[in-house]
């Protein structure tokens, strides 16, 4: 039933925004209807549990499992405080949803969708309000409690252009409150080792540590003050008055603000004993409730009046909380109820007249007539509620406030100073409550104001008259008010109002605060006098903003430290921390288990000579070229060392990504410097240390680390199982593709983004222009056409013998040397040949289309993947005979694999290799039917051409310079011949 | 050991590479950085048994490990792809960009 509730208002909340596109601002009256469906269904369902006498106090619980594993499920619980809050929540949400189809703004048919990111919200809004005063689960009530802060953001950050700047100020001190909270959950959690909140009130620990039960309950009631708006965190709430009317009256009513409020009712039975919950309760409680007071009488807009007023409400409420006892408490949830209804009626009614006269500025309406009966009565009523004048609501729970006061527990001047503060709010509450319908209503002279329709008032009118049958008929809410008052407590509280107790001296209280408070509004033209100009020499919006900034400017600080545009010192920082954390480990390890299975053999150390050398050599290189050639001295050494050691597949991959790097860096030589700067003394001497250091790390970390035990289990695995388990008899190709196939499709997908990036940058950004190379024209072998005959010819003849063996390793991969990755490079290595022997950047281009490749690769694998739950699980694969032949899906998937290498490779060659004005024409093609799949050979760009004009000629002859270097090098650029400087 | 200390050159020239000026420099280092990591992975599947890993073999003792060769086999084409945009980068960028910190037109004069 719980569950169907709050799953109700999600609902109603997701299908918001789909009838107010249908409906415009008359989806409220709509939206309205499961709210209140709710309200009913929670009312039935509470009587239900308190009629069976199974249970000492009547709850109803519902719960789904969530989280298992960390134990945190959907629990919701239904009790009394539960019970008051959700009914408040729903009927006040009903009303104003109600009320927002006539307070927004007549949209016409196209223009309906306007109001539906409201109506979506203002739902969203009461579906996480319902969530929060329902959840028996402390992380769920922390995710709705954010739930909450979030909708308030996003319905005051909506109003209009002057919202932002308060919605976000909402926003920082709300979410700090919302930190301070997670804090408090944290702690409960891990000290009770249960999140479910009504297992949480009951445990032994905050009898046993008192210590970590006044540290909860200070975060608790600081996250409560936060949402509650109490000092020093009531700045936000006046400052969100920028929010359309309808979210006000409900911010400040039932949602948002109540919320601080049932999280100290609901914590009050742990922590009411905590000399520390109560000092701070009390003390902020009522300096808060006076603060308000004083301040709504200096305003001037009518919401920011009523703003003050519900933060000084809430101060009073408040202070009762956090006296604690059972009359305090069951006060405090009677006082709840009359607020809600007092001021959301007040809310709706300024909006009503906000409406009519167009203003809410208290100056302005001064100067009109209202002649709005209805308005001015409810209004009237609601105001004298707030104010506590008998027969009302606001009354019968004043009373019972000033009884819980006097009645208050501790020293004996306690009492006393409570009343009396309490009093002192009181009368400040008669004279602002005066001033509000005095100054809205009393003008009589100026324009006329009429009334509004009655769709519009209805719902205030409802509000202010549940206030006065409340009032003259208080026992009515007996029920309700024990039930809530009991949960809050957490033993039986039976509460019976009446208006008339006798001759009690809250009732002299009462009157005493009445007869002031008259004479204040008599007066009130003096008592504002004095108090308008006595600003507050600070301002605590001025302090949320510094706050901010100061937080700004010190993330600025921070990241400074770290900030700079060149690579080299941020390349360092890894460099040298992990250097210094393996060596600190080195220096501090005494013991090593003997080695087992790591032995080097002369070869070995030939090859570390190799690689010494070639390391040495990239080091000084001082030109491009030069840099590009060593490279590869250190990139065969290892390949002939991945052989060596057993590894022909791994040795097979390096050996054709060695040459393909190298082609794919030939390409950018016309766009880089030719040659290297040459760095200073110190940054030599500093990249050298560093070097060193992580280097020696790195050697002294390999040996210590590896080769000390025996083989894996997984290798034993592999080694023994793996042929009969897949039927290949290349292990390593089978665990890339039977095994480990989860592992190999991610890493397509890495190379497919890793291909889509090259094309998004070379189509987004112009690459760097190209330096052109002089061409001597009386060289023989200046004609692109003539100079690129022989490897023309080479690769027409080798072409089909590449793409043949391409084929080849790829179908034999899952038994001998080969597969998809290394079929996929040497057919790449294919294209890169034709590439190569192409005479003009046209007829190099490949035409196919490499985006889709890639995309192709990943789907086939996907695909695959998913044929895998065929026999139980995503990439198992499937071992299918067909006429006798046993067949796999792991060679569809290393199709995939095939698919999408190349078109990484085909991306890098088509992109980079094209001049820079061109780049943008080589958007990929749509496949065309028939077109040339990857397998087939490219001829296009083999073949002879025609004849080409001067023009074009100039172009050729540049791009054959990029192509094919070592050609034209021979003949005239000399000094850029690849050099090795030795130190 | 051999491998240890093969790891430790490409490291040292790595490191070296990255802390320079050049983009083409900075990426022949961290093409380094992939062989280094490359090495290591094949330093922890063990350097003394070397016979390739096909088939059901009858002695263990003798076959190297598979599983760092798969591992190294997917690393060294992912490390290639990188190479490539980290390519592209040098090239995209604002024309200075070739060059971390000196004005590319200097350089080529």
């Amino acid at each position: 039933m719980l569950l169907a509730c709050l799953a109700g208002a999600l609902l109603t909340c997701a299908l918001a925004p789909l009838l107010t596109r249908a409906l415009g601002r008359n989806a409220g009256w709509l939206l309205a209807i499961p709210l209140l469906g709710a309200t009913a269904l929670i009312a039935l369902g509470y009587d239900d549990a308190a009629h069976s006498p199974a249970q000492p106090t009547p709850a109803v619980v519902e719960s789904v499992p969530w989280i298992p594993s960390l134990d945190v499920g959907l629990a919701l619980r239904l009790d009394g405080l539960s019970l008051v809050f959700a009914l408040l929540v729903l009927v006040i949400g009903a009303a104003v949803l109600c009320y927002a189809a006539r307070y927004l703004e007549r949209t016409d048919r196209t223009d309906h969708g306007r109001h539906a990111g409201f109506y979506a919200l203002m739902t969203g809004f009461a579906a996480a309000m319902l969530a929060l005063v329902l959840a028996d689960d402390l992380v769920v009530f922390y995710v709705a409690w954010e739930a909450t802060t979030l909708c308030s953001f996003l319905l005051i950050a909506r109003s209009g252009d002057g919202a932002r700047e308060p919605a976000i100020r909402t926003l920082l001190v709300t979410v700090a409150g919302g930190l301070v909270l997670l804090a408090a959950v944290t702690v409960m959690i891990v000290v009770t080792g249960t999140t479910r909140i009504s297992t949480v009130l009951t445990h032994d620990v905050w009898g046993a540590q008192p210590g970590l039960t006044m540290l909860v309950a200070v975060l608790v009631a600081v996250a409560a003050f936060t949402k509650s708006a109490q000092f020093p965190f009531q700045a936000w709430l006046p400052d969100s008055m920028v929010a359309k009317t309808p979210v006000s009256a409900y911010l400040h009513a039932a949602a948002m603000v109540k919320a601080g409020i049932y999280l100290l009712l609901r914590f009050s039975p742990v922590f009411s004993g905590v000399p520390a919950w109560t000092v701070l309760l009390v003390t902020v409680g009522l300096f808060t409730a006076v603060f308000g007071a004083v301040a709504a009488l200096r305003r001037y807009d009518l919401k920011e009046l009523l703003a003050y007023s519900t933060m000084s409400q809430l101060g009073l409420l408040t202070a009762m909380i956090g006296v604690g006892t059972a009359a305090a408490l069951s006060a405090a949830v009677v006082h709840t109820i009359a607020h809600a209804l007092f001021k959301s009626a007040l809310f709706m009614g300024v909006g009503v007249v906000d409406h009519s006269a167009h203003t809410r500025d208290l100056r302005e309406l001064a100067r009109m007539n209202p002649r709005m009966p209805v308005t001015a009565t409810l209004m009237v009523l609601a105001a004298a509620s707030m104010a506590g004048i008998p027969l009302l609501l606001g009354f019968v729970s004043k009373e019972s406030m000033l009884a819980a006061f006097l009645a208050a527990p501790g020293p004996s001047w306690a009492p006393w100073l409570l009343t009396a503060t309490a009093a002192l709010a009181s009368v400040f509450t008669v004279a602002y409550s005066a001033r509000l319908v005095l100054g809205a209503l009393g003008g009589r002279n100026g324009t006329v104001v009429r009334e509004a329709p009655a769709t519009f008032w209805a719902a205030p009118a409802a509000g202010a008259l549940a206030g006065l049958v409340l009032g003259l008929a208080p026992f009515l809410l007996d029920g309700l008010a024990s039930a809530g008052a009991s949960a809050a407590a957490g033993s039986t509280v039976e509460k019976h109002l009446a208006v008339w107790h006798g001759p009690v001296p809250e009732l002299f209280v009462s009157l005493a605060v009445l007869a002031t408070g008259a004479v204040l509004v008599l007066t009130r033209r003096r008592v504002h006098a004095v108090l308008a100009p006595r600003a507050l020499p600070f301002s605590a919006l001025d302090g949320v903003d510094r706050a901010r900034e100061g937080m700004i400017q010190l993330g600025g600080v921070v990241g400074s430290w770290t900030n700079s545009p060149a690579p080299a010192r941020h390349l360092a920082i890894p460099a040298v921390c992990l250097s210094v954390v393996a060596l600190l480990a080195v220096w501090s390890t005494s013991e090593l288990p003997p080695v087992r299975i790591a032995a080097s053999e002369p070869f070995d150390w030939l090859l570390a000579l190799l690689i010494a050398c070639g390391v040495v050599a990239m080091m000084n290189a001082r030109s491009l070229i030069s840099a590009i050639v060593v490279t590869g001295v250190v990139g065969f050494s290892i390949t002939v060392w991945f052989f060596d050691l057993g590894a022909t597949d791994v040795a097979m991959t390096q050996l054709l990504v060695e040459i393909l790097t190298v082609c794919v860096m030939v390409l950018l030589l016309r766009r880089l410097p030719a040659r290297f700067s040459s760095p200073g003394a110190r940054r030599r001497v500093v990249a050298l240390l560093v070097a060193g250091a992580a280097g020696l790390a790195t050697t002294a970390g390999v040996w210590m680390l590896t080769g000390r035990r025996e083989a894996s289990p997984a290798s034993e695995y592999y080694l023994t199982h793996g042929y009969d388990e897949t039927g290949g008899s290349n292990l390593v190709n089978t665990i890339l593709v039977d095994f480990r196939a989860l592992d190999t499709l991610g890493e397509l997908t890495v190379l497919g983004v890793a291909g889509l990036t090259i094309a998004a940058l070379l189509h987004g950004r112009r690459p760097a222009a190209d330096d052109p190379a002089p061409i001597d024209e009386q060289s023989p072998v200046s004609d692109p056409e003539t100079n690129t005959v022989f490897v023309r010819t080479a690769a027409r003849l080798l072409g089909p013998v590449i793409v043949a063996m391409s084929v080849i390793l790829l179908l034999r991969g899952h038994y001998e040397p080969g597969g998809g990755f290394i079929s996929a490079l040497v057919g790449g290595a294919g294209f890169t040949l034709t590439y190569l022997a192409a005479p003009s950047d046209e007829r190099a281009r490949v035409r196919l289309p490499y985006l889709w490749l890639i995309g192709a690769g990943v789907a086939v694998g996907t695909v695959t993947g998913l044929l895998g739950y065929l026999d139980g699980s995503f990439l198992r694969p499937l071992h299918p005979s067909i006429l006798g032949f046993e067949l796999t899906t792991a060679l569809v998937f290393d199709v995939g694999v095939y698919l999408a290498v190349i078109g990484v490779i085909l991306a890098a060659f088509n992109l980079l290799g094209r001049p820079p004005s061109d780049t943008t024409k080589v958007l990929p093609r749509e496949p065309e039917p028939g077109a040339a799949g990857p397998d087939d050979p490219p001829g296009s760009g083999a073949s002879p051409g025609t004849s080409t004009g001067a023009g074009e000629r100039r172009r050729t002859a540049r791009s054959s310079t990029a192509t094919n270097p070592a050609t034209t090098r021979s003949s005239h650029t000399t000094h850029e011949t690849g050099e090795v400087t030795p130190r | 050991m051999s491998a240890a200390v093969i790891a430790g050159l490409l490291v040292f020239g790595a490191v070296y590479l990255l802390m320079q000026r050049e983009m083409l420099r900075v990426i022949l280092g961290f093409v380094l950085l992939g062989h280094a990591g490359n090495v290591v992975l094949m330093a922890a599947g063990g350097s003394a048994r070397r016979h390739e890993p096909f088939g059901a073999p009858e002695d263990l003792s003798t076959v190297a490990d598979p599983l760092p060769q798969a591992f190294v086999l997917t690393a060294i084409v992912i490390a290639f792809s990188i190479t490539i945009v980290m390519l592209v980068l040098a090239v995209t960028g604002r024309d200075e960009d070739d060059d971390t910190e000196t004005n590319p037109e200097e350089v080529r004069s």
